[in-house]
């Protein structure tokens, strides 16, 4: 029996702008389905179409069928009879998504109080079960807490918890593991996935992860625009994509997996070498046994970072990955001089570069030797100050350069990190995320830096953009022979960038060694763990059993 | 932290917006012009001379000799509005200059250097706060006598630390966010970084707010002055009018108080209509 | 961990009135000259006056003796002497306290209800006409005074209408209400504004929030979803702007009770300063700065119940 069947769903604003643009959609019972696509494609706003959580002008016309009724134009009567009983929804961020001044309890029973009419002491004891399904270590105290005691995994599955208090036939997830670390992630997906299977429930399963809604899904929608692209079973559609777009964001999406040529490589050199580029010349950038500690009033110490070493040779790029709390931007933060080391040293080129700078001459020669690019394109670039300004403040500040001269180095800068003319006078708040980005980069490379980082730096962008900002990346690289020290959490990002690999976890470095090699045949069970936890279709093979196939 | 959702994208044209508001902030600007224009040039534009009395012409109606009609002691009351005019602009004119400027240079100290400092000044602050402006200006005129000039130097003072918290909250926000670390990173120092880039973005929040002070200030002045504790007699003031007024209210003579009413609150209503399309023109916070 | 949380509390407040006093205590000694003859500004200073306040304020002491004894009798009730009444402050305070506050709660309950009220109505609306209409009355009634509005309360419904009288503050409890509900209304009008505004724009952040959002989803019934979602999480900020309009309200009854000729404290600080009487202007303004600090203190205090993030020292986002 069909589940839930939109047809022809388009989403108009009063001030003319076309959100949705015909979509349908179809979910049987028992069925799960992805709804796949970057920011700004409309996937969000056809979930809350379904229980009918559109904003008041929108309008809206087609038809969106829950179960036996028509959602769009349904009474107040019908819709809350939906939301209780045939759909419910888990959103992106539990932390903003859970009333942060109620308890936990109150959260999970509210609903079966108010809406079932159900005792305190009923509603408490299937709260009680429920957090005990989704796997919580102690649903007794859980009940009390409130949500700022939690953290960011466990309230998603409080979250989910709650969505299941009304035993729905669909449940809608939208990005539920996008705010959460990957081997959180591969928790909450346990989870759902479980409970799903038991419930005989039907899924509606939104993301900007391909690799995800392979691994979870049978049929999948790819959108775009406000518009679905394509659809079909999830091998269907990512092993054989019809339309260009699918094509290109499948391309862009960062595989761990390995290609032939790669296992072929890996199979000729098998424990031959391990430290490979470890020459005699001085590496560019050599931090040795670097510790910092935070004290927290009240808390115990924390040790953000414990005697880290690492070394990156001239020209070469290393990639740092660690889930959040692992320490590598507190690392990121100390090499660029934002914040002091405890113990260990830094040295760039030969240079000491440990302590944070006090001097103006200080300042400069330390800006000389490491720039920085951030995470969030958002909120790196000065607000009020227009592109070309940014860059040419920074020429300036370095270089003996008359308006003129630093102008024209503005332009070829920009056009350098594939920006036109026209963008010099942009303010930052015009530009796209992607934009944005290419400016903090041609901002650091003003400087001309010995050593760049990238703290995180793709992470906030959609995988289109995000390949392209890489791609960028490597060009600069092979143009400059710059050397990049790349933090990320994704090491599907990492391995496409670095071809060395350290891996943190709770400040200290876990395992080190060739990113292609680290996939293959990872030692440290986090890297393990870490490597596990990556979504993969189904159909895909792991990366360590076709090396060692190969072997 | 990321991109708004198109969700969020939504829910922000929901954002409510005055329509016709801006054409409301036009007719303000021009009230407040108009207003100016006749406190500077009142000699020229007043009809009388609003301290002459004129004993057989008392409680007047409108007339063309007397477009407001005339007050207790037969004085014009257009011309001692029109020059009553100019305590009024001037006077919360000074306090929000002086505060403004104060409270953003104590604002940026404590936001921008923290610790001790930022503690001291916190600690200060809250205990001016304890004070209202109104009681500061009071006690002002308790210690030095009556007149407008000890109550704008205490309301200056009373204010400053409204500008000045929300100078720090604002820039201790600014200071976390990723761009003033690019700047640390680029070489830059931390003054050019707080004086050239962090505090331009930050002033016109805290002058939109300071625009909003200025009503209450003006009436809280006028008030002091109602209270007889502002202007004297017989200098024309809009609160001071009011008060002479009073006494006539039961007898039935209104329009000697009511014109200063009206122009106190029609200056208030302007201004607050310019500082709040202001505000929204500027938004909660820095653009990003 | 309460009991401390308290006990932190108190200590800043200990702390904060302590330089309030501080302030008001040595406020005198900014006025340039000799402090006996600013004590008795525009009165005869007779051998027997001099005599009088030197021995009152033991001016001959150590400045800091001055603060001790000053302070040592305020704890202990002693305020000094009123010059214009030749009584003791803490007798003259204490008569015209009770109208006053009379007069303060009657304002605090017009500005409860009605700030509330239209606030909660405006978010609920928001966008919508209704919303716009109660936004532009809320900016218009916000600009007047409250020394406007006497007078133009008293201009219609005292003296065209005669329904209130223009005077006074009556005798006995109903009389008294009756006196004071033109003052009260006079005295409120600004502050309505203040709370109506503050409700709004907490009850309308709350509604953007994710959590409403996800209550709606689960069903609930929209009413229950404010309720429970909406106007609970809106309490914190109007309930701090709230304890902030308390010293407001407390002086601007000094206008409302000089338009109404109303005898409470405010009209005596007023009449204080008028007759250079400075033992009463210090009496009354310690004691309103004193009611502000505590009952900002004591919604300090319940904040971990308003908002249990804050118990934890997390920041509220």
């Amino acid at each position: 029996m069909t589940l839930l069947e939109i047809s022809e769903l388009t989403l108009d604003l009063p001030n003319g702008s076309r959100l949705l643009d015909g979509i349908s959609l179809r979910i049987e019972e028992g069925e799960t389905v992805g709804l796949v696509g970057e920011s700004g494609s409309g996937k969000s706003l056809t979930a809350r179409a379904v229980i009918g959580l559109l904003p008041d002008q929108a309008r809206t016309t087609g038809s969106v069928r829950l179960g036996q009724t028509e959602v769009l134009g349904a009474s107040v009567a019908e819709l809350l009879e939906l939301r209780r009983h045939t759909a419910s929804m888990i959103f992106q961020d539990p932390r903003a998504g859970i009333n942060p001044m109620r308890t936990i309890g109150d959260h999970l029973t509210e609903a079966l109080r108010l809406c079932e009419g159900k005792s305190a002491a009923e509603a408490n004891a299937r709260a009680k079960e429920l957090l005990a399904a989704v796997r919580l270590p102690r649903p007794e105290d859980h009940m009390h807490q409130h949500p700022h005691e939690l953290s960011g995994g466990m309230l998603q599955r409080v979250m989910i918890a709650g969505a299941l208090t009304s035993s729905p036939q669909l449940l809608i997830c939208d990005e539920p593991t996008t705010a959460l670390d990957v081997t959180t992630q591969a928790e909450i997906v346990a989870v759902l996935s479980e409970q799903r299977a038991s419930r005989g429930m039907g899924m509606l399963f939104i993301t900007h992860d391909l690799n995800l809604a392979a691994s979870l899904c049978d049929r999948v929608y790819v959108m775009s625009g406000g518009k679905v692209e394509e659809h079909g079973t999830a091998r269907a559609v990512f092993g054989n994509p019809q339309t260009p777009y699918t094509r290109r964001l499948i391309e862009a999406t960062p595989s761990i997996s390995l290609s032939a040529a790669e296992t072929a490589a890996l199979a000729q050199q098998s424990g031959t070498l391990t430290a490979a580029g470890q020459g005699e010349t001085e590496p560019m950038l050599a931090v040795e046994g670097l510790s910092k500690s935070y004290r927290r009033r009240g808390k115990a110490t924390v040790d953000a970072v414990k005697a880290v070493s690492v070394s990156i040779p001239r020209g070469g790029a290393l990639g740092v990955v660690g889930e959040s709390g692992s320490g590598k931007s507190t690392l990121a933060r100390m090499i660029v001089g934002l914040e002091s080391a405890d113990a260990g040293g830094i040295r760039v080129d030969g240079r000491d570069r440990t302590t944070v700078p006090r001097t103006r001459a200080e300042r400069l020669a330390h800006a000389r030797s490491v720039q920085m690019v951030f995470q969030d394109p958002y909120l790196s670039l000065d607000p009020r100050i227009a592109a070309g300004r940014s860059i040419e403040d920074a020429l300036r500040l370095h270089g003996t350069l008359d308006s003129r001269a630093a102008r024209s180095r503005v332009l070829e800068l920009l056009d350098q990190v594939g920006l036109a003319e026209q963008y010099a006078d942009a303010r930052p708040r015009t530009l796209s995320g992607g934009q944005r980005q290419r400016v903090a980069i041609a901002r650091a490379l003003a400087i001309e830096p010995d050593v760049l980082v990238m703290d995180e730096a793709t992470s906030a962008l959609d995988v289109s953009v995000q390949a392209q900002v890489l791609d960028l990346v490597a060009d600069i690289r092979k143009a400059r022979g710059l050397t990049v020290l790349f933090i990320s959490h994704d090491l599907a990002v990492v391995r496409r960038v670095c071809d060395e690999t350290v891996v943190m976890k709770a400040g200290e470095i876990v395992e080190r060694g060739q990113s292609v090699q680290l996939l293959a045949a990872p030692q440290h069970p986090y890297t393990r763990l870490l490597l596990d936890s990556i979504p993969r279709p189904a159909w895909e093979s792991d990366p360590r059993e076709s090396a060692a196939a190969n072997a | 932290m990321s991109a708004p959702t198109p969700t969020m994208a939504v829910r922000m044209m929901r954002a409510p917006r005055l329509k016709r508001a801006a054409s409301w902030y036009t007719v303000s600007l021009g009230v407040l012009v108009v207003m100016t224009l006749a406190a500077v040039f009142a000699p020229f534009i007043a009809p009388y001379d609003p301290n002459f009395v004129n004993l057989s012409a008392v409680y007047q109606g409108p007339s063309p000799a007397h477009w407001l009609g005339t007050d207790s002691l037969g004085r014009d009351t257009l011309s001692r509005m029109i020059f009553g005019a100019r305590t009024a602009l001037l006077g919360p004119l000074l306090v929000v200059v002086f505060s403004t400027i104060l409270g953003i240079l104590l604002g940026l100290l404590a936001g921008w250097r923290g610790g001790w400092i930022d503690s001291v000044l916190g600690r200060l602050f809250d205990v001016i706060f304890a004070f209202p402006s109104l009681l500061i200006a009071i006690m002002a005129v308790a210690l030095f006598g009556k007149g407008l000039v000890a109550p704008v130097i205490a309301m200056s003072i009373a204010y400053a630390p409204f500008v000045a918290r929300l100078t720090r909250q604002l820039i201790v926000s600014e200071r976390s966010r990723p761009y003033v670390a690019a700047y640390r990173v680029q070489g830059f120092s931390g003054p050019w970084i707080a004086l050239r880039r962090v505090l331009p973005n930050v002033t016109p929040i805290v002058g939109a707010q300071s625009t909003l002070n200025f009503g209450y200030v003006l009436a809280e002045l006028a008030g002091l002055s109602f209270l007889g504790l502002g202007v004297q007699a017989p200098t024309a003031d809009w609160g001071a009018m009011i008060n002479e007024a009073q006494a006539g209210l039961t007898g039935g003579y209104f329009l000697p108080a009511i014109v200063p009413a009206v122009a106190v609150v029609i200056v208030v209503v302007a201004v607050n209509i310019i500082g709040e399309e202001l505000s929204d023109r500027i938004g909660g916070g820095v653009p990003a | 961990m309460l009991a401390r949380r308290i006990g932190g509390k108190l200590g800043s407040l200990v702390l904060t009135l302590f330089l309030v006093s501080l302030l008001v205590f040595f406020s005198r000694f900014l006025v340039p000259g000799d402090p006996v003859s600013f004590l008795l500004r525009g009165r005869k200073p007779s051998p027997e006056a001099i005599a009088a306040v030197t021995e009152q304020y033991g001016l001959n002491l150590p400045v800091w003796q001055q603060y001790i004894n000053w302070l040592t009798g305020i704890l202990q009730g002693d305020f000094g002497r009123s010059l214009q009444f030749r009584q003791d402050v803490s007798v003259v305070v204490g008569e015209r306290l009770p109208v006053t506050l009379m007069l303060v709660v009657m304002a605090g309950l017009i500005i409860g209800v009605l700030g509330l009220t239209s606030g909660i109505i405006a978010s609920l609306n928001r966008g919508r006409p209704l919303d716009r209409a109660i936004l532009i009355g809320l900016t218009m009634l916000g600009a007047i005074p409250s020394f406007v509005g006497a007078i133009v309360l008293i201009a219609i419904f005292a003296v065209q209408l005669g329904w209130f009288p223009t005077f006074g503050s009556g005798e006995g409890f109903a009389d008294t209400i009756y006196h004071l509900t033109l003052p009260s209304i006079a005295l409120a009008l600004v502050f309505v504004v203040l709370v109506g505004k503050v409700t709004r724009s907490s009850m309308v952040e709350q509604l953007g929030r994710e959590h409403v959002e996800v209550a709606t989803s689960r069903g609930l019934r929209r009413a229950v979803v404010i309720r429970r979602h909406v106007f609970r999480n809106a309490i914190g900020p109007i309930l701090t702007v709230s304890g902030l309009l308390v010293a407001g309200l407390l002086v601007a009854s000094s206008i409302v009770e000089a338009a109404f000729g109303v005898a409470g404290i405010g009209s005596l600080l007023v009449q204080s300063v008028d007759r250079l009487d400075f033992p009463v202007v210090q009496a009354i303004v310690l004691l309103v700065v004193t009611a502000f600090v505590v009952v900002n203190g004591i919604i300090d205090v319940l904040e971990p119940w308003i908002d249990p993030r804050s118990a934890a020292g997390g920041s509220a986002r």
